[in-house]
C-alpha cells in the first residue's frame, strides 16, 4: 500500500514539473515578438528550463525537481527594417532567439510526459482500488 | 489461523509487496523521463527464490517499558532494483528512459496486480466453502 501512495507522489512531482516547463515555454512564444524599443537595447532572450533528480527529505524519496530557470546563450537574429525605431545604421533590428516551431514540439513533449505521469497515476489507482476490493465480499 | 502462514495466501501477498515496489520503480522513471542523464531502472524478476527466502531470521527488538525506544524499522528488506545497463536509445541530454516500455511495464504491473488480488478472493472464498458459509 505504502508503496502505491508513494507512486503518486512521485508521479505528481513530475506533472508539476511538467507544468513549470509548460510556463516556461509559453513565456517564450508569448515574448517572440517582443523587440527593442531603441538601438543597442537587447530583445527578450529565450529561457530553458531543466530537470534533476533529488532527494525529498520530507517524503523520503527521489521526486522530479526543476532546476532554475536560465537564459539560452544563442544569438539574436538580425531582422532587416530600416523603418523600426530599433534599427543600427545598417537597418538591421535585432529580434528575439525565440523559434516558435522549437517551442511548439517542446510544449508537446511536455505534454506527453504530463500525460504518461496521469497515466501512472491512474494505473495506481486502479491497483488500490483493486486491493480495496478484496474488503469486499 | 494466521493466513500468512498458510502458503497460499503468503504467496500472493510477497507477489503484491512486489507489484507495489515495482510500481514505485516504473513510476520513478517516468517522472523522470525528460532528466538529463537519467537511466531507468526496474527491480529483479519476481522468482522462486524470492518466494522461499528467510524472512524469519531478524528480529525487532523487545520493549518491556513504556519508556524503550521501539527500534522500529520500514521493511524487512527491500527488493534489488537494477539500472538498466543497455538502454534502447539514449537522448542527446544523456536520458535513456524509453517511454513506451515504461508505460507496457506499468500495465503489465497493474494486470498481475489485479490476478493477484483476484487469486486473493478465490482462495477467500475457498475458506469460506471451507467453513460452510459459502455459495
Amino acid at each position: 500500500m505504502d508503496d502505491i501512495y508513494k507512486t503518486m507522489r512521485i508521479s505528481s512531482a513530475g506533472m508539476r514539473a511538467q507544468g513549470t516547463r509548460l510556463r516556461v515555454i509559453s513565456e517564450n512564444i508569448a515574448n517572440a515578438g517582443s523587440l527593442p524599443s531603441a538601438p543597442g537595447e537587447l530583445p527578450y532572450r529565450r529561457k530553458v528550463i531543466t530537470f534533476k533528480n533529488s532527494l525529498d527529505r520530507a517524503m523520503g524519496l527521489d521526486t522530479v525537481r526543476t532546476n532554475k530557470v536560465v537564459e539560452d546563450k544563442s544569438e539574436f537574429v538580425k531582422k532587416f527594417d530600416p523603418n523600426h525605431p530599433a534599427a543600427d545604421q545598417d537597418g538591421y533590428v535585432q529580434t528575439p532567439n525565440v523559434n516558435t516551431l522549437i517551442e511548439m514540439m517542446d510544449m508537446r513533449e511536455a505534454q506527453r510526459s504530463y500525460e504518461a505521469n496521469l497515466n501512472v497515476i491512474k494505473s495506481s489507482k486502479a491497483m488500490l482500488s483493486s486491493t480495496i476490493d478484496v474488503l469486499r465480499r | 489461523m494466521d493466513f500468512n502462514k498458510m502458503s497460499l495466501f503468503g504467496m500472493v501477498k510477497s507477489k503484491l509487496t512486489w507489484l507495489g515496489q515495482r510500481q514505485e520503480v516504473l513510476a520513478q522513471n517516468i517522472a523522470n523521463s525528460d532528466t538529463p542523464k537519467y537511466r531507468a531502472s526496474d527491480l529483479k524478476p519476481y522468482d522462486f527464490d524470492e518466494l522461499v527466502r528467510k524472512e524469519a531470521g531478524q528480529l525487532n527488538m523487545v520493549a518491556n517499558d513504556p519508556s524503550h525506544l521501539p527500534g522500529r524499522r520500514r521493511r524487512i528488506r527491500d527488493y534489488a532494483s537494477i539500472v538498466e545497463r543497455r538502454p534502447f536509445e539514449t537522448m542527446p541530454n544523456g536520458n535513456a528512459v524509453v517511454l513506451e516500455e515504461q508505460m507496457a511495464k506499468i500495465n503489465e504491473t497493474q494486470i498481475n496486480h489485479n490476478l493477484m488480488t483476484q487469486l486473493y478472493k478465490k482462495h477467500l472464498s475457498m475458506i469460506r466453502v471451507a467453513i460452510g458459509s459459502g455459495k
